[in-house]
């Protein structure tokens, strides 16, 4: 008998995470195996029945060899949960892989991110919950329900009890990101200033131009997601050389890819804080983590109970 | 060749080059390549719009990679105006499960890599004092069992053969997550049941039969998600695959080639034995042994609860409708106990008996094994052992897709196969540079790919690259 009750399935992608999601839940992680054959083919074997019950299954988009992998397992086990008659499968992807290709920037460029909502829908998914999404109109990409949840009362949080708020002053490290830190800005009743940038090629920055006034202040730049680390390297520099005290980086994925790790551990930031969306192994002093997984879990709960998930827009359940 | 367009995926780039050479056009300009996130990124040099558009993608190396790239060049090829996008796949990924061995319960269970084999039904388990180990002998055996020999000399020898770089195996654990290496953990070892994988493979949910995800469905609803609006392929596992589909796909066929190798380059083919290693693979073998008028025999596997009184029946196993010529001999090879771990937890009492048996006779013969796929090579390895037993003078394997996964290579080149013709479907250099050019031979089959991606463009029918099927 399916009782509809929370089933979670995690992929490989972030075990931690898809365990702390379950001891918040009070629950434990169905008994999956994922594995790799020796062809390199993945291999899903689902060990108990999930007929009729409510499905999440969380994997993230990581890893620099495995990206790719990943999504394959996530395909193939919402395909497994849907052919095992589940009643409804969430795909849980904090953050969601290729959301930086999202459109036709060139002739003929592939708009990863589109193909990737649909061959998850194709898959047979549901609904999907992710998290600060690179673009939110990725989320017209899919035809089915998208959550697209905030770190931001997370972020706010981490700021009002871990730094000196008094003599802060929150900084986008590009125009892009300007709505979002002029949006931490007003809750927190903080100035704000922006670092225009002239972007050659991607993963690249050129030139970079300080709009607003830092002069001994301790400078908060807030980014989506930090992957090589050359803007956010690049704006504390010249946050720097603009006078700033200290400069602490707070990023929602942290991608950490290619060279960023000795970027950052040759550069002056002062500390580098991201969310646990994606397994990160910096190593660094530096470094300092934001737990999302109370944000995740209490989404789970709700949209199972069928609650509004809106609450947790502005509120970070503890 | 008007208004087509032929990209390469990264995957067998020399096919690509062989298969517009064949079409008299050059491969279209197309970057492939990641950011250094990992994504896969593309970037389409030239103008596809109102195109006719082949994307050629071998389903190999890092399959899951090789394949969301097919699916992004696809997709944007389709975004990009083009007026059909066909997938080319010589071989198909997913189309089957690797015949590695499984426990009654569904698990998989693969051994790690070895430095000697034993060829037997079941790796890893005791063998019973039959006749499984016993070295063929024969007038002839020391000219022709080469193979065998060498095997004996790695093993007394202090220099080990030279191992295939392990594929990500895990250790000692199954479970191996250090950082440095895939957080994906290879299938598990036999012996791990006891630890985190007893939980899920031997747990107490007695009623609940493992079930081991199959991907070929999702893997064609992805290819028409994607925008592929046909399909080539080779030697599918299931022809009912195509059923998948609701777009046309075209499962061509390497049987003409397969064809006039065996007649040009086998001595004596006319006096050769066509065996087929698994019951599944029957029709494929005698419908090539029909053709060539040459006779057949099959090898047959078969898990009994109890062990066999006396030799079985000859109705039973003679199975599969083929026509068996010559005296049907029926060999039990090894009748192995499998009393191992797994089957105690399962709740079982009864002890469960593998057989291997052949059937047709294959006794101072030359042995043409034919199989469409060699993954781990454990069916292929084990047959040709088998038909060396039965007295076999030489073992040649012709296999369409040789994906030769794990140590697959090292079992084969210790192996009793003498000969092993296989096809470029997938890249072969690394075959030949393991087992020498003496041992390995390859089939080229960009002919068969170019001809039909010549007919389909040129809207002519393909019936006839079928009618010379299995």
């Amino acid at each position: 008998m399916g009782s509809n009750s929370i089933k979670l399935l995690s992929g490989n992608s972030h075990p931690d995470l898809a365990e702390k999601i379950a001891k918040i839940l009070g629950l434990s992680l169905s008994k999956i195996g994922v594995y790799q054959y020796s062809n390199k083919e993945t291999s899903v074997t689902i060990g108990e029945s999930i007929r009729d019950e409510d499905v999440y299954i969380i994997q993230t988009g990581s890893g620099q060899q495995e990206i790719n992998d990943f999504l394959m397992e996530l395909l193939i086990l919402i395909h497994a949960c849907k052919t095992a008659s589940a009643r409804r499968i969430t795909a849980v992807i904090p953050n969601f892989p290729y959301a930086r290709q999202d459109k036709k920037d060139k002739s003929r460029a592939p708009i990863t991110a589109k193909l990737i909502a649909n061959l998850l829908e194709t898959a047979g998914c549901d609904h999907v919950i992710t998290m600060d999404l690179h673009a939110s109109q990725i989320q017209g990409f899919f035809h089915i329900p998208v959550d697209n949840l905030y770190a931001e009362p997370s972020v706010l949080n981490y700021i009002r009890t871990k730094t000196d708020i008094q003599n802060a002053i929150l900084v986008s490290p590009d125009a892009g990101g300007a709505k979002r830190v002029a949006s931490i800005a007003d809750k927190l009743d903080l100035n704000f200033a922006l670092i225009h940038k002239e972007r050659q090629k991607a993963n690249e920055v050129s030139r970079m131009v300080l709009v607003g006034d830092v002069r001994g202040k301790s400078c908060l730049l807030v980014d989506d997601m930090a992957d090589t680390c050359g803007t956010l390297v690049k704006a504390c520099d010249t946050l720097f050389e603009n006078g700033a005290k200290e400069v602490i980086a707070v990023v929602t994925h942290g991608i950490f890819s290619g060279s960023a790790k000795e970027k950052l551990r040759n550069s002056r930031i002062s500390r580098m804080v991201c969310t646990n969306s994606l397994p990160v192994d910096l190593e660094l002093r530096i470094c300092d983590q934001i737990d999302i997984s109370p944000t995740l879990a209490e989404a789970i709960r709700r949209l199972h109970n069928g609650e509004s998930v809106s609450y947790l827009f502005t509120h970070a359940p503890a | 060749m008007n208004n087509i367009v032929v990209f390469g995926g990264s995957s067998h780039p020399s096919l690509v080059d062989k298969i517009c050479g064949n079409l008299g056009v050059k491969p279209s300009q197309v970057k492939l390549g990641k950011f250094s996130n990992g994504e896969t990124s593309i970037s389409i040099g030239e103008s596809v719009r109102e195109k006719d558009v082949y994307v050629i993608q071998s389903g190999c190396g890092h399959v899951n990679d090789n394949f969301i790239e097919l699916l992004i060049l696809l997709n944007a090829c389709k975004t990009a105006s083009a007026s059909r996008v066909t997938a080319v796949m010589p071989y198909f990924c997913y189309s089957r499960q690797p015949d590695i061995p499984y426990t009654a319960k569904g698990a998989p269970l693969i051994s790690k890599p070895k430095e000697s084999y034993t060829f037997e039904s079941v790796p890893g388990t005791p063998v019973s004092s039959m006749t499984s180990t016993q070295a063929p002998t024969g007038p002839s055996h020391d000219a022709l069992n080469a193979g065998n020999d060498t095997e004996n000399k790695k093993h007394d020898g202090p220099t080990n053969l030279h191992q295939p770089k392990p594929v990500r195996f895990a250790g000692d654990g199954a479970i191996h997550k250090s950082p440095s290496q895939s957080r994906i953990p290879m299938v598990p070892e036999r012996k791990e049941n006891s630890s985190e994988l007893g939980s899920l493979f031997n747990a107490n949910n007695a009623g609940y039969k493992l079930w081991v995800a199959q991907a070929g469905t999702l893997v064609a609803n992805l290819l028409t998600t994607a925008g592929a609006d046909h399909v080539i392929t080779m030697d599918l596992h299931d022809s009912q695959f195509q059923g998948f589909f609701d777009i046309p796909v075209d499962n061509l066929y390497c049987k003409p080639i397969a064809h006039s190798y065996i007649q040009y380059n086998i001595p004596e083919y006319k006096e050769a034995v066509l065996v087929s290693p698994d019951a599944g693979g029957a029709k494929r073998a005698a419908s090539l042994a029909d053709a060539l008028g040459i006779s057949f025999a099959l090898i047959h596997k078969e898990k009994r609860s109890q062990l066999p009184k006396g030799p079985p029946d000859a109705s039973l196993t003679s199975g599969g409708g083929a026509a068996i010529s010559g005296k049907p001999l029926i060999a039990s090879m090894s009748s192995l106990a499998l009393n191992s771990q797994e089957m105690k937890t399962s709740g079982s009492n009864s002890r469960y008996v593998q057989t291997t048996m052949l059937v047709g006779d294959v006794r101072n013969k030359t042995c043409i094994l034919v199989d469409d796929l060699v993954d781990t090579s454990y069916t292929i390895t084990r047959a040709a052992k088998l038909l060396k037993d039965q007295g076999a003078t030489k073992v040649y394997a012709l296999i369409t897709h040789g994906v030769f996964s794990g140590d697959a290579l090292n079992r084969v080149s210790l192996s009793a196969i003498d000969k092993i013709v296989v096809t470029n479907s997938v890249p072969q250099h690394k075959t030949v540079k393991f087992l020498g050019k003496d041992r390995v031979h390859v089939l080229d089959v960009s002919q068969i790919f170019g001809e039909s991606i010549r007919r389909i463009h040129n809207g002519e029918s393909i019936s006839m690259l079928f009618e010379l099927g299995w």
